[in-house]
């Protein structure tokens, strides 16, 4: 479970930060520290669930919720987004119903 | 000026050292889970493309090699004398569950695939891996 949410996680943290060598190898050092840190949890126990859904939570908003942006050349106020597949994109439908499926319909994640 | 000469000496050491592959075969971009010392050639021209016409079949023996030269630049492998085609990562190399999630990555980053979570499981030791980078057609 937990090993499965690691590689969950760094894949997310592949997929948002790609191309971003400095971000990228940042990303997996905290990921690998926060993992290192609930190690001695107890399997099967109620904080150990807790910490891999928080961690599927992170992995999915990384996934989802993160664009890289980079400033555009000729205009410093704009901003060039990558958007990719894994973006989340709702329209206004989405956000009236409230599903919480998107960021609007509820909060983003437990943290 | 030192940094025009320590590419040069880089490339030099890395076509000095006996490779594994044949050059053709090269992904493009090579974004390694590990900061790896090796740099990647970049003076033919022709491995700017990708040959998508090359043959697919890897060879045993290339397959091993590179899963080892990757292994070879991860901090985290203790004795790299044990390393060998037959090395189980955490008997052998010492490395716990989270680095062997972390070297699966790295394998499906060097062939340019992706292993779903069940085989990726599975993959203890670099016979382990090998076999099943032999089994996907995709792997190159």
């Amino acid at each position: 479970m937990a090993l499965a949410a690691y590689r969950h996680v760094l894949r997310a943290a592949r997929i948002a930060f790609e191309g971003d060598f400095n971000t990228l190898m940042a990303a997996r050092h905290q990921v690998r520290r926060n993992f290192e840190d609930n190690r001695s949890l107890a399997s099967g126990s109620e904080e150990l669930s807790q910490q891999i859904s928080h961690a599927e939570e992170v992995a999915k908003f990384l996934r989802e919720n993160v664009v890289q942006g980079q400033a555009a050349q000729d205009t410093s106020d704009r901003y060039q987004l990558r958007i990719h597949e894994h973006t989340e994109r709702g329209d206004n439908e989405d956000i009236k119903n409230g599903k919480g499926n998107t960021l609007a319909g509820g909060n983003c994640s437990s943290s | 000026m030192f940094r025009t000469t320590l590419p040069r000496l880089a490339r030099h050491l890395v076509y000095s050292a006996p490779r594994y592959q044949a050059p053709i075969a090269r992904p493009i971009a090579r974004s390694s889970l590990f900061q790896s010392t090796r740099i990647t050639p970049t003076s033919t021209a022709f491995q700017a493309a990708r040959c998508y016409s090359a043959s697919a079949g890897l060879s045993h023996e290339e397959v091993q090699g590179r899963i080892m030269d990757l292994l070879k630049n991860f901090d985290k492998v203790q004795d790299v004398s044990k390393l060998n085609g037959e090395s189980h990562f955490h008997n052998d190399l010492g490395l716990d569950s989270l680095d062997t999630v972390e070297v699966v990555m790295a394998i499906e980053e060097e062939f340019s695939i992706e292993i779903p979570d069940k085989e990726a499981d599975a993959i203890h030791s670099i016979k382990q891996a090998v076999d099943y980078i032999l089994a996907q057609p995709d792997a190159h």
